[in-house]
């Protein structure tokens, strides 16, 4: 039985059975390569769900539609590793209760599918364990080595024409399942303390901002550089957070759901090598 | 002939440590550069990144952030947070292009007076050596000009 | 016998048109997207693309630009008003999708003011419009009632030829006509023939579509929730449509000096409707689609007898979620009425 057949019918039994109200899972796109995210609560519609290797947007977002978990009742989603980490952060962060979570465990190698073993998310936390090893040793992504070779003068350029092209759509924040702020930062404006237009500054500013508020919750889903419709790499900034709190903090974020929020958090022994 | 550069430096401090040092700089008398515009803050954990942009979008061309030695924080732990939070800004400002010049973290006690006063005077140096934050300047000055196609 | 351009032409046009003091732009990609810039040499463009990421309509509505800036002083008040400049300009290879859409925000902006950003821009602009001789699979022009040589919207038609060398110049307005006089001895008479345009598939039935959406009770249709049950709010949609039009205004700066700006908004946005109460007349994601499909299809049909759309199929090429006006309006016409 085919990876796809074998969760089209675990997900039709938890519909049948009543333990999910809802799946979230993928199905055909408009084009034979798209996949979407669809949402099944009639037990006959499961044949619709697709799982391969185009299933690549990180679904777990979808769980924080308001009033979807507010019934208590369960919903089974399909995730890959990082998105089982998401369900980890939301979960520390009093977003939602993983009990509520019904894990379809998938991950992508290459072409290929590969079924996890679990359900709750907390059953991932032995190869989220392995996969922050394997983070530790992964290098540094190419453009973000050359980056660090460049004069700050030639970085900023660098950022300067990504940004430059930026239309704020904020579709790197719609996408992203951590931003799930009721109200973004950049939109107050009592005060405003970056600009809102989408002029250079304020596309650097917003940046920033973005990035920073994902240091140590970014999980290196992608949504954020696929959904960007001018292909800023977002991606390069969120990574580079992610070393810097791997390597001082020993931070690898949603490791499991129990993990104190890295900027919420300290230890008296903190590196501070650059403080005067 | 113009006049030569002074650069405008913003220091975000915390009012236990940091500003209760600069104003014991002040009563001893000691000369510091006035180039340094003070903001005074409960704690540097009530120091958001966002204080560093506006600066930087209101056309300083250096920032020092600076507050209570670790231990010493009046309400326990806030500069705890606040080293962390640094951290990972200050990588991000370096990873973006902002020179390490521009904006300085310190530890300033109520006791070191002269700490601050030569601290202001080598942050100040350092930026007047380095010039105005020109890139920065040129994308506020973009913010007043129409597309040209 | 008809006027024909050639490619190898093409700089030698480009190097006529400045001389004359007009700016030539065109589909270029620019670092990894594509849109329409400045070009000073053919090779610079990208006619390759069935369409730039980016659209027309950036170069007439910019997503930010200056209105006013203010400074207050001691003893006075300054303004001064930012207009966009009226130097003229060539924007070639358009695609007709595209230049359809620039009439149809016509009709938006001059209805209760004429818009000076907008109209300032247009008057000084001449829309030379490539037909297209391919589409891909998200191209919907023909099932909004346009063609893939449609002319609405252009000042100058080109028909690619069949050699592929160049095109068929058809002039469609006085603007347009005007402009080939500097270029005047580079086009050539000719016979040769123009290539078949792009075979685009008829995807809805718009007419069936339109009546269900002009019926009252289908407002509060279910359908409305499953068809954006997956959609995040973004704007890109609407960011990247050639008729999406709305906009807001900002005042950035403080009580001494600041910048009054026109910049984007989009209707995806929960932000767009809240009000400073806190009440939002939309307040789901569902009822922000809607709103989206019938003032393209509905409300603004009504007032401007035009649909909001050219069907270039942005919406859709470039969701986050495959969502889009296509999947929309297909299920729509298969709708009982």
């Amino acid at each position: 039985m085919s990876i796809q057949q074998q969760y089209r019918s675990r997900a039709k039994e938890l519909l049948q059975d009543g333990s999910v109200k809802m799946v979230i899972g993928y199905g055909e796109g408009t084009t034979a390569t798209r996949r979407r995210p669809i949402f099944i609560t009639n037990p006959d519609d499961t044949d619709r769900l697709v799982l391969d290797a185009a299933c690549k947007t990180n679904l777990a977002g979808y769980l924080l539609r308001e009033g979807l978990l507010a019934d208590q009742k369960s919903v089974a989603i399909f995730l890959s590793p990082s998105g089982v980490r998401t369900i980890n952060i939301l979960a520390s962060e009093s977003q939602l209760s993983s009990a509520q979570v019904v894990v379809l465990g998938f991950q992508i190698q290459g072409d290929t599918v590969k079924a996890l073993e679990g359900t709750k998310a907390s059953d991932f936390s032995p190869l989220i364990a392995k996969r922050k090893e394997k983070r530790k040793a992964q290098p540094s992504h190419e453009m973000t080595r050359k980056l660090e070779q460049m004069t700050p003068a030639e970085r900023f350029a660098f950022w300067e024409g990504e940004f430059s092209r930026c239309i704020k759509c904020y579709a790197c924040r719609a996408a992203c399942p951590m931003c799930w702020c009721r109200r973004c930062v950049v939109d107050n404006n009592q005060p405003q303390w970056v600009n809102t237009s989408s002029h250079t500054l304020g596309n650097l500013e917003w940046n920033l901002v973005r990035a920073f508020h994902l240091a140590g919750r970014c999980v290196e889903c992608g949504n954020c550089s696929e959904a960007c419709p001018v292909n800023i790499p977002l991606h390069l900034l969120n990574r580079r957070m992610t070393e810097e709190v791997l390597t001082a903090f020993d931070h690898y974020p949603g490791a499991d759901e129990h993990q104190e929020p890295v900027l919420a958090s300290f230890r008296k022994d903190d590196p501070e090598t650059f403080i005067l | 002939m113009s006049e030569p550069f002074e650069p405008k430096i913003v220091a975000f401090v915390c009012t236990y440590c940091t500003y209760a040092g600069a104003d014991l700089a002040g009563t001893s008398r000691l000369k510091y550069p006035p180039n340094v515009r003070i903001v005074r803050l409960p704690c540097t954990g009530r120091i958001s990144p966002m204080f560093i942009l506006k600066a930087f979008q209101k056309g300083a061309d250096g920032v020092l952030v600076s507050g209570c030695h670790p231990g010493d924080c009046h309400f326990d732990h806030g500069n705890y947070h606040a080293r962390r939070r640094w951290t990972a800004f200050n990588a991000l400002l370096h990873f973006t292009g902002v020179p390490e010049e521009r904006v300085k973290f310190s530890w300033i006690s109520a006791a070191e007076g002269i700490k601050f006063a030569e601290l202001i005077d080598s942050i100040t140096e350092e930026i007047r050596q380095a010039g105005p934050f020109e890139q920065y300047h040129k994308l506020i000055a973009e913010t007043g000009s129409v597309a040209s196609v | 016998m008809t006027k024909i351009l050639y490619s190898d032409d093409l700089t030698a046009c480009f190097s006529a048109w400045r001389k004359e003091g007009t700016k030539v732009l065109g589909p270029v990609q620019q670092a990894k997207t594509s849109g329409f810039g400045e070009v000073q040499d053919a090779k610079e463009l990208d006619l390759d693309l069935v369409l730039t990421d980016r659209t027309l309509k950036e170069l007439f509505f910019p997503r930010t630009e200056p209105m006013l800036s203010y400074s207050i002083g001691k003893q006075q008040i300054d303004t001064s008003e930012f207009l966009p400049s009226e130097h003229p300009c060539i924007i070639f290879g358009a695609r007709p999708c595209d230049a359809a859409g620039m009439a149809i925000d016509d009709e938006l902006f001059n209805w209760d003011y004429r818009d000076e950003y907008w109209f300032r821009r247009r008057d000084r602009s001449v829309i030379m419009t490539i037909a297209c001789k391919e589409s891909d699979d998200f191209c919907m022009c023909t099932s909004l009632g346009l063609a893939p040589d449609s002319a609405k919207g252009s000042d100058i038609l080109l028909r690619p030829l069949t050699s592929g060398k160049g095109w068929q110049v058809e002039e469609l307005t006085p603007k347009g006509s005007k402009a080939l006089l500097p270029i005047a001895s580079l086009l050539k008479e000719g016979t040769e023939e123009a290539a078949p345009t792009a075979e685009v598939p008829v995807l809805f039935d718009l007419e069936a579509c339109t009546t269900w959406l002009a019926n009252p009770e289908n407002f509060e249709s279910h359908f409305w929730k499953e068809i954006s049950e997956r959609c995040i709010g973004c704007g890109t949609c609407t960011y990247l449509c050639p008729t999406c039009h709305c906009f807001d205004i900002q005042d950035e700066g403080d009580t001494y000096e600041g910048i009054r700006r026109k910049n984007w908004d989009s209707c995806s946005f929960q932000l767009f409707t809240m009000h400073t109460s806190g009440h939002n007349p939309r307040n789901t994601q569902s009822a922000r689609w809607r709103q989206r499909i019938m003032h393209k299809f509905n409300y603004f049909s009504d007032k401007f007898s035009v649909h909001s759309c050219t069907g270039c199929g942005r919406c859709t090429r470039e969701c986050p979620v495959d969502m889009g006006v296509r999947e929309t309006l297909q299920a729509i016409s298969t709708l009982p009425k």
